[in-house]
């Protein structure tokens, strides 16, 4: 009895690489587009850094190719545009394919034991959704006003007819709808598939954390994403229909509507958004953290238990994003201790991570090197954030550039490292080779040293009083004396766009080619790892039954059993009293 | 799964199991689904409530006011076009005849609901209500106009249906598609039923 029959592969080109049901064909797809996006969304950075460092001052090199009409300057609605879409690509372009559509695809079927995901041609429908909506994305560029320009937050009126007359806002508003029902597509495959698919004994306890971040993250997407496709709906109407919801002043009838929804509805997703993003480079920090050190990970109920209360108060903290728009303070003092409240189960996460860590045989390849960075990163993100949180430091800090540096290191940087982590542990199990390990530690280093002093620059410069978005940020008196920390921030700033191309070198060099890589390079015992590397398209020839759970490291039996410190969740070890009755055909092993 | 013995009996057995848990797969994903629809609604009734709390007088008194007669006419349609599909499922579980004629049943009187609709629309901007006549044109069209929507495309999923059932091609093994669109025309019903007194009756 077989709940996942095995279909034939599909023969044709068109059907195996491009309209593929296969989520490890899905998540290549997604990998590379995020990837492009990452790149994209970079370079947009590289720009915003040149225009604070020297403001108004000729763009070398590519400036006179993307801003002929001006000479090579950067107009004030060119940079508009070109922050407003470093943050949008960044968030719903890079990091959401390359951590959720990507990893969440290629990982969720393998590691609890399924052949594919629930729907696999509604997987195939969320790509090319996303596909539409990238191309949205890239036409915005070419009409006439250029694209969104409203900033990534798009808050009305900025972002409605008044503000932003062109046809590329109306674009970007499209692109960001359909992207939603693209990721609620997926999310709604991956709750399913964890619910229905887990291979016989994998339960929930016993799912690699890694599975648990993306399945509490794509909770929260089909819960909140639709909240932002009602904003987006409704400015769409406001934009191309003249209906009034955001319109309000001398621009609307009968006193209008309120541009204050618009946040409402906004940070209603934007903060769960966060967690999107973060839960599931959390989840695979708490796994890299164990398989490196070779420790099982420390309290894994109490991780499960963190993630899941961070998760729940995710939804009820939003108003700490609107603690300026005039709102009641007692709605402030509670959004204020509900957010405060999160830093305790997120602690919680970070004493398992470190005590995982502790007294580990560490391994410091370069997967767990950008696990300690995110750990890091992420660190110094939570703790500007408490700033923030308070109502009394944030009414001085809100809009600075501390708040830009606070988010950067916490979901920007910590969910770039986690990417690249992720990438560099799953590289051989996605393409059948490996990375270059001494390539991935350069990018390591350079990456993390460079991305320190990027965004502590930016929290310092906020915390001197520096506004964020400023075209020109010497036009004030009293920033003027931040323009060196500004223009070194800068240096940094192309320093760490330069140590990427290492990153694209070694992903290049390996990418293509026979594949070499064992099937379990790193002696790990969760499911992908036992079969081969790339996986066949049905994954499993037979369906494994798993005993135990994901992070079985060093255990003493083991070691004398099997002469190695781990052991796979669904290997029956040849003496074992409690399985040894209940073992009518052992699961399948490899060497 | 260990390798069993296959004898006929087992493969079918096996074959009932293996369609009893795509059906319930399917299920589960579209009430996951439906759920995350259901907060779009939510955030369009979210803005509904705070664009009205913003606004006296409601509605406008130079503005003109809703029927009440014609919309209820829809409610009923829809009503009764849902309990239609709800009949259609459950003669298909238990293979009784007559599952296409009750979807078409539910298709005409969706089709009612669509037109009723439109008329009001087209009434209601003959007299000068108009989106950019402020925020209660604003809220009226934009929630009542993305609703019917999903009515429409549940039109089209209910002709397609009908014609399957027509053919006999829903009974007791096979409802899948006649069970997840039941729930999505349930679902349409109720967001509209809100919406009727919601918008026109509060």
């Amino acid at each position: 009895m077989d709940l996942q029959p095995i279909h034939p592969a599909p023969k044709s080109f068109l059907r195996r690489y491009i309209f593929s049901t296969d989520h490890k064909v899905i998540a290549k797809q997604f990998l590379w587009s995020g990837l492009l996006f990452l790149l994209f969304g970079g370079f947009l950075s590289m720009l915003i850094r040149w225009q604070w460092a020297f403001p108004g001052e000729r763009v070398p090199v590519v400036g006179q190719a993307l801003f002929a009409k001006s000479d090579g300057i950067i107009t004030p609605a060119s940079y508009n545009a070109v922050f407003t879409m470093h943050g949008l690509i960044m968030i719903f372009f890079a990091i959401t394919p390359i951590l959720i559509g990507a990893l969440g695809n290629f990982t969720i079927p393998l590691m609890i034991g399924a052949r594919d995901m629930a729907f696999p041609r509604l997987n195939m429908a969320s790509f090319w959704t996303f596909v539409v909506s990238m191309t949205f994305i890239v036409l915005s560029f070419f009409v006439q006003l250029g694209s969104a320009a409203a900033g990534w937050t798009t808050y009305p009126p900025l972002s409605t007819k008044i503000g932003t007359p062109g046809l590329g806002q109306t674009f970007v508003v499209v692109a960001i709808f359909l992207t939603g029902a693209a990721t609620i597509m997926g999310a709604v495959n991956y709750v399913t598939t964890v619910i229905r698919f887990r291979a016989p004994g994998m339960t929930y306890m016993r799912m690699p954390l890694t599975v648990w971040g993306l399945w509490l993250t794509s909770i929260l997407n089909v819960l909140f994403v639709p909240v932002l496709g009602a904003a987006a709906l409704l400015l769409f109407l406001d934009r191309v229909f003249g209906t009034q919801f955001f319109i309000s002043g001398a621009a609307a009838v009968r006193g209008g509507g309120d541009p204050i929804l618009f946040q409402h509805l906004f940070w209603i997703f934007g903060h769960p958004e966060v967690y999107i993003l973060i839960l599931p480079a959390w989840g695979v920090v708490a796994d890299f953290v164990s398989f490196f050190s070779r420790k099982p990970a420390y309290w894994y109920k109490g991780s499960v238990i963190a993630m899941t209360a961070i998760t729940v108060l995710s939804a009820i903290v939003y108003g700490h994003h609107m603690f300026t728009t005039g709102m009641n303070p007692m709605l402030g003092k509670a959004f204020m201790i509900l957010t405060l409240i999160i830093s305790a189960p997120a602690e919680l996460l970070f004493l398992n991570w470190l005590h995982t860590i502790w007294k580990g045989s560490v391994r410091l390849t370069a997967t767990m090197l950008f696990t300690l960075g995110v750990i890091f990163v992420f660190a110094l993100g939570g703790l500007t954030g408490i700033y923030l949180a308070t109502i009394s430091t944030d009414l001085y800090l809100h809009d600075t550039m501390f708040v830009v540096g606070h988010f950067h290191l916490t979901m920007a940087a910590a969910s770039f490292l986690a990417s690249i982590a992720s990438i560099h542990f799953w590289f051989p199990k996605m393409f059948g080779r490996k990375l270059s390990e001494t390539l991935g530690k350069a990018h390591f280093w350079t990456s993390l040293v460079f991305i320190t002093l990027v965004f502590v620059g930016q929290l310092a410069v906020g915390y001197a009083g520096q506004p964020r978005r400023m075209w020109d940020p010497n036009q004030y008196t009293f920033v003027q004396h931040l323009a060196p920390l500004n223009r070194w921030t800068s240096y940094f700033g192309f320093a760490l766009g330069l140590s990427q191309l290492i990153f694209v070198y070694n992903f290049f060099r390996n990418v293509f080619g026979p594949a070499n890589a064992e099937p379990n390079p790193w002696g790990v015992g969760t499911l992908e790892w036992t079969i081969s590397s790339p996986p066949p398209p049905h994954n499993f020839d037979v369906i494994p039954t798993v005993v135990r759970g994901p992070h079985e490291f060093a255990n003493p039996d083991v070691q004398v059993l099997l002469g190695r410190d781990w052991v796979a969740q669904n290997e029956v070890l040849p003496v074992d009293p409690p399985n040894a009755a209940a073992a009518p055909a052992r699961g399948v092993t490899q060497s | 799964m260990t390798a069993a013995v296959r004898e006929p009996s087992d493969l079918q057995a096996s074959n009932v199991r293996l369609a009893a848990h795509q059906a319930g797969t399917a299920f589960l994903g579209m009430v996951i689904f439906m759920g995350s629809w259901a907060m779009l609604f939510a955030g369009l009734f979210f803005a509904y409530g705070i664009v009205r709390a913003g606004s006296h007088p409601w509605p406008p008194i130079d503005l003109p006011s809703l029927p009440l007669a014609m919309p209820a006419v829809a409610t009923a349609a829809l009503a009764l076009s849902s309990l239609a599909m709800q009949t259609a499922l459950t003669r298909a579980r238990r293979s009784l005849s007559g599952v296409g004629g009750l979807v078409f049943a539910a298709l005409v009187l969706g089709a009612v609901f669509l037109a009723v609709q439109i008329s009001v629309w087209l009434q209601l901007w003959s007299v000068g209500l108009q989106p950019s006549t402020g925020t209660f044109a604003s809220v009226f069209y934009g929630l009542t106009v993305f609703h019917a929507v999903h009515v429409a495309v549940g039109l089209f999923a209910l002709a397609f249906l009908g014609i399957q059932g027509a053919r006999n091609r829903y009974h007791a093994a096979a409802h899948i598609p006649l069970r997840l669109w039941t729930l999505y025309w349930h679902m349409v019903g109720v967001v509209w039923l809100l919406m009727y007194v919601l918008i026109y009756l509060v």
